[in-house]
């Protein structure tokens, strides 16, 4: 097939149509201390302290941001232990052992309208950055410092493409809450001083548009408008939603806020929401079972839940003989994991559970269908041939740095070559 | 449950090597059921003889090549670890290189001739360079221009001793004098669109080839950007060629020069090889560029009338070049475009000078 792909098989439908079972209720909470941005971090709780809904129980530290974790649940904290986290890594997680009473915190008061409509700009950074606010759609880019701008904005962009194949958690978030994704829309659009928003979803969604226009009656003030991009992978990527949904260029690596741009996700924008009005983190979100390895199932689950005991309640693994590839994430970009015992965090949106199939590598036969299908325009047949004979100036000459992983080379390969693995290594020897 | 490592992405599109080689495979069986209609058992022997040389040879050398491990001792043991990267497309890539070869070859050249020319172009042009993807040449084409040029006097004008009968093919005709408005005479168009002429096997059946052709293209087997790059050039320059010449018949000149040979055949099976050619759209562009205008100066200047597979051996040659890292670059750019066109133009005035367009 020498030919640009930009079409996967999504497998959403069958997903959407599963309904949605409530576990909120599990006995222990797991909350990982570090993540995969914050390095350091240490918690502010002791043995057999009790906890509420919402307390600060420890802080994660980053480069150049810190991240406060909270309890979701009430409870007496019971210890540590290890478990995976969402970038795939084992890490030490605080045990909160909840009591089923789910008590709020006491500094969870919900600021009144009045109270909303006096924030200045730098009170919005402020409220964004002690709640430790981080991109929801994958980045975990820390919020506060695209609100913190000095560039004049005209508008922001909420990104509910969600181009990846098997997630559905923005989709069923705009079906079900689509008031908070606006409102936190308009303190982004406060907070940065844009006159124009704009909800960007896939051209098929018609169902979607319906919805937020529905909701955005209550905010005729605003002149937020839903915009219909492109149903392809991977339209979801800032700047192709960008470029098909204002028509503006901008090239890689540059800041969009130069361009009067603010991006985020669906999800970031309902945890803005969250935190700025509630003074809430996030409590619970959907989590999708799905895969050919497992009983598909959707979860609503507490921030903190052990993803292994979902697995159990959706009916465990099909075919336990055959060796299994878990994926946290989107089959073409998501991280993986070799153990089940993940726990849920804000940034979790589904497990992948795939039945191993083994692929036989052949040799490259130039058709070039990587190179027609690449995002970012340049040559993964090339790199890999760079890299095999370790040249560092030609990956350089052929620009590796620009290569985003989304996966495209690799899936496209009529030699089943794992370029984007080649793509790594290239941007690793390039360095 | 037992969980393994991979990395991302963890889906695989539906494609595969073996399925773009069995397409080509397709596309090629109308030619060869056409070329064994119109020459019998020359054809069915002489495909079988090139079919057996290459993919055996292929297995052979592949077999030579790869060492067995140390702790395998009994003989069965060593040839599974010497053919353990022995693949389905070990015997499908040579099977397109011999039908494509064989459909170059005249139905009368001795089996001895055809046969090594097979084994050249699997052992020097495709093994030698590292099998499958690693050759630098077409191997079809390489192998019909080592016959060419290793037994001259078989081709030479007239196939003297091999083609008595049929005489000159209808290039050969062009180029020893017969002229260009009286070999219509000789080899009308729709004989040359049918493939009721003398020729190679493969090549003088355009209808079959072009049936072939389209199977390719809608099933995106084959690029189109090189065919069509190949054919603009090609038809452009044979109209300024036939404008220049025959100002009154440069429209049969045109489609004469287009039907005859091995252009149609070329343009189908042979530039269409995606391991021998560039990897970017501007580069494959620029490739159909360079072949379309080597074949017209071969087959208007040459000593030989036919300048596909010689055509598309020296671009083959410019691949490296087109691909270099420097400059290689998948977007088509204005600077591209614009090159594109004063090359064309350039090649234009070449081909137009050089047949005395001057003054």
């Amino acid at each position: 097939m020498i030919a640009k792909t930009k079409y996967i098989p999504d497998g959403k439908k069958e997903l959407k149509e599963l309904s949605i079972l409530h576990y909120l209720d599990a006995n222990y909470l797991y909350y990982p201390v570090t993540s995969a941005r914050c390095p350091e971090g240490k918690t502010c709780v002791r043995e057999g302290q009790f906890v509420k809904i919402g307390e600060v129980i420890g802080t994660r530290k980053g480069a150049f941001f810190e991240q406060p974790m909270h309890a979701t649940v009430s409870g007496e904290v019971v210890g540590y232990e290890k478990r995976v986290e969402q970038s795939g890594k084992v890490v030490d997680c605080l045990i909160v052992k909840n009591d089923k009473k789910y008590k709020f915190h006491d500094s969870i008061i919900e600021r009144t309208d009045e109270e909303i409509n006096a924030l200045t700009k730098q009170d919005y950074v402020t409220i964004v950055k002690e709640a430790g606010l981080v991109g929801l759609g994958g980045s975990a880019f820390p919020t506060y410092i695209k609100l913190e701008t000095k560039d004049q904005i005209d508008v922001v962009i909420a990104n509910g493409v969600e181009c990846e194949p098997y997630l559905i958690a923005d989709y069923s978030l705009m079906m079900d809450h689509p008031q908070d994704i606006i409102e936190g829309l308009i303190y982004t659009m406060k907070a940065s001083g844009a006159k124009k928003g704009l909800i960007a979803i896939k051209k098929k969604y018609t169902e979607i548009e319906e919805r937020i226009n529905f909701s955005l009656k209550q905010f005729t003030q605003y002149d937020i408008k839903v915009v219909k991009v492109g149903n392809y992978y991977p339209q979801g990527w800032e700047l192709e939603m960008i470029k098909n949904a204002i028509g503006i260029k901008i090239p890689q690596g540059e800041l969009l806020s130069k361009y009067g741009v603010l991006n985020f996700n669906v999800s970031t924008l309902q945890s803005i929401y969250n935190a700025v009005k509630k003074r809430l983190p996030v409590l619970e979100r959907l989590f999708t079972i799905s895969g050919n390895g497992v009983h598909n199932s959707s979860f609503r689950a507490r921030i903190g839940t052990q993803i292994s005991e979902l697995i159990e309640l959706a009916g465990g693994y099909k075919d336990i003989d055959i060796p299994k590839v878990l994926i946290l994430g989107g089959p073409m970009m998501g991280v993986n994991v070799t153990r089940d015992d993940i726990v849920m965090t804000h940034t979790s949106t589904s497990l992948i559970v795939l039945n191993e199939e083994k692929l036989i590598e052949e040799p490259c036969i130039h058709c070039a269908a990587c190179v027609y299908s690449c995002p970012v325009s340049i040559q993964p047949t090339q790199i890999m041939n760079a890299y095999k004979v370790k040249d560092k100036d030609a990956l350089r000459m052929l620009e590796v740095s620009k290569c985003m992983e989304c996966g495209l080379c690799s899936f496209v390969c009529p030699s089943k070559i794992h370029l984007t693995e080649y793509m790594r290594l290239g941007k690793r020897l390039a360095k | 449950m037992q969980a393994i490592k991979q990395t991302s992405p963890y889906v695989r599109k539906q494609v595969s090597t073996k399925r773009m080689m069995i397409d080509v495979l397709i596309a090629l069986l109308p030619v060869v059921i056409f070329s064994i209609y119109r020459f019998g058992w020359n054809a069915i022997i002489r495909l079988v003889v090139v079919l057996v040389l290459m993919i055996g040879l292929e297995a052979l050398i592949i077999g030579m090549t790869h060492k067995a491990k140390k702790t395998d001792t009994k003989l069965s043991e060593r040839l599974k670890s010497k053919y353990s990267t022995y693949t389905i497309n070990n015997i499908t890539a040579p099977a397109v290189s011999a039908v494509i070869y064989t459909m170059l070859m005249p139905p009368k050249l001795p089996v001895y001739a055809v046969a090594a020319g097979a084994i050249f172009a699997i052992v020097v042009v495709k093994m030698m360079f590292g099998g499958l993807g690693a050759n630098i040449f077409n191997v079809a084409a390489a192998g019909r221009r080592f016959v060419s040029l290793a037994l001259t006097g078989m081709f030479a004008g007239v196939y003297i001793g091999v083609d008595m009968v049929a005489g000159a093919t209808p290039l050969t005709a062009l180029k020893s004098g017969m002229g260009f408005p009286s070999v219509l005479n000789s080899y009308p168009l729709l004989d040359l669109f049918t493939g009721n002429i003398p020729g190679t096997m493969g090549e003088i059946s355009a209808i079959a080839i072009l049936i072939g052709l389209i199977y390719l293209l809608i099933r995106r087997t084959a690029d189109y950007r090189i065919v069509l790059s190949t054919a603009i050039t090609f038809i452009a320059l044979i109209t300024l060629i036939g404008l220049k010449l025959y100002p009154t018949q440069w429209f049969e000149f045109l489609l004469y020069n287009l039907f005859s040979g091995g252009l149609l055949f070329g343009l189908t099976f042979m530039v269409t090889d995606p391991v021998t050619a560039p990897v970017t759209r501007p580069g494959r562009w620029l490739y159909g560029l360079l072949i379309g205008s080597l074949i017209v100066l071969i087959r208007t200047f040459g000593a030989y009338a036919e300048g596909v597979a010689a055509g598309l051996l020296f671009a083959n040659m410019f691949v490296p070049l087109i691909d270099y890292q420097k400059w290689s670059s998948n977007v088509i750019k204005p600077r591209f475009v614009i090159g594109y066109v004063v090359l064309l133009v350039l090649m234009g005035l070449v081909v137009y000078f050089g047949v005395g367009g001057a003054v």
